[in-house]
């Protein structure tokens, strides 16, 4: 936790996914996706439903198996999921026969830690998010903030490399969102992991990530690689954080508008 | 004040009850071998607990209830869990499950006793046919319920292998689900205790039942009757509190 935290790097070849309909239909969710992630960075994927901005998450956490290309953490193709990248899913999944304060350290159970070591550093980090009051409380007792905060706390106790979240806070309202962003910077500040967010919210994006990537859909590509150095913590309302909004929307934006396009000339959209 | 509140509405179903067998008593003048009144019948029950007989007729009926209850846990949960988990296992066994489900444990009570004589086998195999299905059939859908999302968080914080995933994830997620098959299945075995013991018993309430009717004693038919309800929901409310407590809300 003290010492700077062993973070690698990924990077993505080629990488595409083509899912099979039950019909038989090849629908393409990713196009071929040429990345290089550095150690450290905090990345955020912003796009429309559909772009593949979760399939490239759920490849990277080993849940799915790309039909072409490969990733790769630390040179290694990535072949299952592993503890060393940790997931922040958006329905939080906490494990609710387990109190809050076991959920947490049912990673660090998993590594072999000593029962003793592993709730004194589950404390810690519920400290870290402001649930110390809560840990022996079980999940349906909490709320959907509190849950998250929990989720957030439970992937970082283990010490992963990199942390892949999906949309964390989109099922919260505004004013959780915004503490439960404050809270991820901090503690991104503090261990230095590589994040890769994902998000449907550009605000949210420009807010958190050094790097914004935009996708667009139908088939997912990266259309925008957006670096973000605006000192934390940020403002809304700045005309810096404005002009990077503008960038990405402005990319969104033509990209909406060519689908509606295709739609309303009534040609299949490919 | 809960148990109060909880046992009230039986106490108002039991007087109903009794209310209505008195009447039909009293406005068909029925024979008392054929509808004996209800205090003939608390008479009955009465001499039963005081020599000690009825003790031992509840004794034997739930000794064997339990005993095949839990050799059908033993088989149907790993069965079930084994065929929630790999769907080629499942569509190999299920239509062997679903063959034998709708045959009733009565019709079994022939081959056990080719099979297994007079002796206490037979009634425990009939017990446990009729216990067995709600187990699997619940843990399968347990199983098959634990959300995705759940085996994927329990992948990615250290459960790389099927057991390991199993044991920390699969099996605590379908819990609730299966102790409903538990809950379930104790209820249909308790009432196949009649079919059970109808295989030359020489105790248990569905002996008494049998016996009774032999020998022209309804009062002791309804006696054995009463018991078994009231005993089946006493039952029914202890796997109701497990049930409550395993159930953490979602």
């Amino acid at each position: 936790m003290d010492e700077a935290p062993q973070t690698k790097a990924i990077s993505i070849e080629q990488l595409a996914m083509t899912f099979e309909s039950i019909e038989g239909e090849k629908v393409e969710a990713l196009h071929p996706v040429d990345l290089e992630i550095s150690a450290g960075q905090f990345v955020a994927l912003v796009g429309p439903s559909g772009c593949g901005k979760s399939t490239i998450l759920n490849i990277l956490a080993g849940f799915l198996t790309p039909t072409q290309g490969q990733a790769l953490v630390g040179g290694e193709p990535i072949k299952k999921p592993s503890i060393d990248r940790g997931v922040v899913f958006q329905d939080y999944a906490l494990f609710p026969w387990l109190n809050i304060i076991d959920n947490v350290a049912f990673g660090l159970e998993r590594m072999g830690v000593g029962k003793k070591e592993r709730l004194e550093i589950a404390a810690e980090y519920l400290g870290t998010v402001g649930l110390q009051d809560f840990a022996r409380k079980k999940p349906s007792e909490l709320s959907g903030g509190m849950k998250q905060r929990a989720a957030i706390a439970r992937v970082f106790a283990t010490d992963p490399s990199i942390i892949l979240m999906d949309e964390p806070f989109g099922a919260l309202d505004a004013l959780t969102r915004r503490l439960l962003q404050h809270q991820l910077l901090e503690i991104w500040q503090k261990h230095k992991k590589t994040i890769i967010f994902v998000t449907h919210s550009v605000q949210e994006a420009v807010y958190l990530a050094d790097r914004v990537l935009v996708m667009t859909a139908r088939p997912g590509q990266i259309k925008l690689d957006n670096p973000i150095d605006l000192p934390y913590p940020r403002e809304f309302t700045t005309k810096a954080f404005r002009d990077h909004e503008k960038l990405i929307y402005d990319v969104l934006d033509k990209e909406l508008a060519k689908t509606f396009d295709l739609e309303s000339k009534g040609r299949h959209v490919e | 004040m809960t148990l109060i509140r909880v046992t009230l509405p039986y106490l108002y179903a039991s007087i109903a009850i009794i209310a209505v067998w008195q009447a039909v008593v009293t406005f068909t003048s029925a024979h008392v071998a054929i509808l004996p009144p209800p205090a003939l019948a608390a008479q009955t029950f009465i001499e039963l607990v005081a020599t000690g007989e009825i003790f031992i007729h509840i004794q034997a009926s739930l000794s064997r209830v339990i005993a095949a209850w839990g050799l059908s846990a033993l088989i149907a949960v790993p069965l079930g869990l084994a065929m929630g988990r790999w769907r080629r296992f499942e569509n190999i066994v299920d239509p062997v499950v679903e063959l034998f489900r709708p045959i009733s444990p009565l019709a079994w009570i022939p081959l056990a006793i080719l099979w297994f004589g007079i002796s206490e086998t037979g009634k425990i195999f009939i017990i446990f046919v009729a216990t067995f299905f709600p187990i699997l059939l619940n843990t399968v859908s347990g199983v098959k319920g634990v959300d995705k999302v759940l085996i994927r968080a329990g992948q990615v914080l250290g459960c790389e292998d099927e057991w390991s995933l199993f044991r920390k994830v699969i099996l605590p997620a379908s819990m609730p689900t299966i102790i409903v098959g538990f809950r379930i299945a104790f209820g249909t075995g308790w009432a196949a205790i009649i079919a059970a013991e109808l295989v030359a018993a020489q105790s248990g309430l569905g002996y008494l039942i049998a016996d009774g009717m032999e020998i022209l004693r309804s009062d002791l038919v309804m006696v054995g009757m009463a018991v078994i309800g009231v005993l089946g929901v006493l039952i029914d409310s202890v796997f109701r509190v497990i049930s409550n407590h395993c159930d953490w809300g979602t």
